[in-house]
């Protein structure tokens, strides 16, 4: 089911009445059958595998708990008579048991995210190889489809898993109230990817009827549709009128195009977070942050910390920690501190997990090279720019430059976003070579009369598709810059006198159904992120 | 051990107050980065193994919890 579709209108206001109308102890079953009411919209067949990751992870999840249960209660009672070294042994041995079962668990969730995902693209490059060598027999390439959302749930899972296997918090005991936090509609099909600390005890837990509350979201629901529909949607018009067919186009037009992308993925991902959190806070469930104004970024580490922060915080925890402190990454760094002197040897096994972070990044988004090269382009950005900001430092001293002031501030944002920029080639182009092309023309052959000659006029879009872009973009940095500075719009809106805040939400509807991009036949496009 | 601490965080950050600060993880002072220059730190100085468990924004927030996360890793031996 789209989020943008009348279906999905309907489904959701008859579930918001009937959470509010059943009896409490049955609110987060109703949440329950919305959310797999939600899925089978998507297909029936495929609702397996999300019934079976919720399985697997279940009972993996009870067995650790009932092992973290176990050690606590035997160290407690054998506080007294056990030597250090005897505790040490019997926390190694409890810690080898869940290794065995948290591994188990990985393999099987990750492996069905793989299989399902990237075996045509790893059969595809195998063939590829060894018809290199002459070999005539071909590992056969398979009809698989990818059940909605399993790039999210997967990951949500494993933190699940190694979250218990860390003994952070109890295994859940209930299978459904367990599958609701697996399979929650509104951030099943784009993520937030949610950690179960902070998710499950909400969605479980009755939540009452609030005016404020419930108007509060439906305004973030109207803010995250009028973001894809009169943004988003428009924007993608012209990204894929020179994206189809890139070869007439050169210099800022291919900029352009990579720019406009960034900024159509923004606006159509951060608006179905908004209609995810929305929709969730009407319902009394606050979720995860996934978006902080990135275009306000200074570097391109920050704009990744503002971005996606849920998936970067996944792989913070899951893979950048672990692989940082593991004992190889230590022994790695004594040698290079050797090698490469205190300063460089010291940071290099940390730039080497950075880059393994990015690389998955990229290839998380899809099975293709082109996603391999968007997590190098970020990571070598990344990399380059902690390597080179003592030098950054000396040259803005030695020109003069005030790194505290606005404008040094402004060209920071300004550089940050033409390096993500750069790096929306890989991940719109269409392949990877193809992305390579228009990177290396967009540099090579700067045109800025294309600026003055109308050249931009020619890609799908009107002159007023342009204005309402150029309106929307304004709107969007506005309200960023009230929000980095803590302003709460919609707290102030509440604030207002009724009849000023139905001009709001009246004016707001209007203008969606008015500027929205409704393409052919009325129908919106899909979420980008929806496919990932 | 509060004065070393301080050595070696004035050493990573020279541009933070860490005294005044306290949310250094939840305000986002330190990064990733620091956190993983930090512990490879505090492990050789102080002796001890802070691992992926520990590195929860609640032992990182002040000096105060960092203090106290090392004493407590130290204890455990």
């Amino acid at each position: 089911m789209d989020f943008i579709s009348v279906t999905f209108m309907i489904f959701i206001l008859i579930l918001i009445c009937l959470y509010f109308l059943v009896p409490d102890k049955y609110k987060w079953m109703v949440l329950l059958a919305g959310s797999y009411v939600f899925y089978a919209f998507s297909g029936i067949k495929l609702m397996i595998f999300l019934i079976f990751t919720t399985g697997v992870t279940f009972v993996s999840g009870r067995k650790l708990g009932d092992i973290n249960e176990e050690s606590s209660r035997y160290l407690k009672e054998h506080k007294a008579d056990l030597t250090r070294d005897e505790k040490k042994q019997y926390k190694s041995q409890i810690t080898a048991r869940k290794k065995r079962i948290v591994t188990a668990a990985v393999v099987v969730n990750l492996g069905i995210l793989i299989f399902l995902k990237y075996f045509n693209f790893i059969a595809k490059n195998i063939n590829l190889v060894i018809g290199q060598f002459g070999v005539t027999e071909k590992v056969p390439l398979l009809n698989l489809l990818l059940p909605l959302g399993i790039s999210f749930y997967t990951l949500q899972s494993i933190a699940y898993i190694v979250d218990l296997y860390r003994g952070k918090y109890q295994a859940d005991r209930n299978f459904l109230k367990f599958a609701l936090f697996m399979s929650f509609f509104p951030q099943i099909i784009q993520g937030p990817i949610a950690r179960y600390d902070q998710l499950a005890s909400q969605l479980y837990e009755p939540h009452k009827f609030d005016y404020t509350r419930v108007t509060q979201g439906f305004q973030l629901v109207l803010w995250g549709y009028m973001k894809k529909l009169i943004l988003a949607d428009r924007l993608a018009v012209a990204v894929n009128f020179i994206f189809d067919d890139p070869a007439p186009h050169e210099g800022f037009i291919l900029f352009f195009a990579a720019a406009g992308y960034g900024l159509q993925v923004y606006a159509d991902f951060s608006g179905g977070m908004d209609i995810a959190r929305g929709v969730s806070q009407v319902l009394g469930i606050e979720l995860a942050l996934n978006f902080e104004r990135p275009y306000f970024a200074k570097s391109v580490e920050e704009f990744w910390r503002r971005w996606h922060i849920t998936l970067g915080s996944w792989m913070r925890d899951y893979v950048f920690y672990p692989l940082s402190l593991s004992k190889n990454f230590a022994n790695l760094g004594k040698r290079t501190r050797k090698i490469f002197g205190n300063y460089i040897g010291k940071k290099l096994p940390t730039f080497l997990s950075m880059f393994i972070v990015f690389l998955l990044v990229g290839v998380w988004h899809g099975s293709s090279w082109k996603y391999v090269a968007y997590g190098i382009w970020n990571g070598v950005i990344i990399v380059s720019s902690i390597l080179l900001e003592p030098v950054y430092q000396k040259m803005a001293q030695k020109c003069g430059m005030d790194t505290e002031s606005a404008g040094w501030k402004f060209f920071q944002m300004f550089r940050t976003f033409v390096l993500c920029s750069f790096g929306r080639f890989f991940s719109r182009g269409k392949t990877c070579m193809k992305a390579i092309d228009m990177f290396i023309r967009a540099l090579a052959f700067p045109n800025p009369w294309v600026f003055f000659n109308g050249g931009f006029l020619n890609f799908g879009l009107s002159y007023k598709d342009y204005n309402v872009i150029f309106i929307s973009i304004l709107v969007l940095l506005v309200v960023g810059i009230m929000q980095e500075r803590g302003v709460h719009i919609r707290e102030k809106i509440a604030e207002q006198h009724i009849c000023f805040r139905w001009v709001i939400y009246l004016g707001a509807v209007l203008t969606l159904l008015v500027f929205g991009y409704y393409g052919g036949g009325y129908s919106a496009s899909e979420f980008i992120y929806q496919q990932f | 051990m509060k004065e070393k601490l301080l050595e070696i965080l004035n050493d990573l950050r020279p541009d933070v107050e860490f005294e005044k600060e306290t949310k250094l993880i939840d305000d986002g002072i330190l990064d990733s980065f620091d956190i993983v220059s930090l512990v490879s730190e505090l492990n050789s100085e102080f002796d001890v193994e802070i691992n992926v468990m520990d590195l929860e924004p609640v032992n990182f927030n002040t000096i105060q919890a960092m203090m106290e996360l090392i004493e407590k890793l130290q204890e455990e031996g």
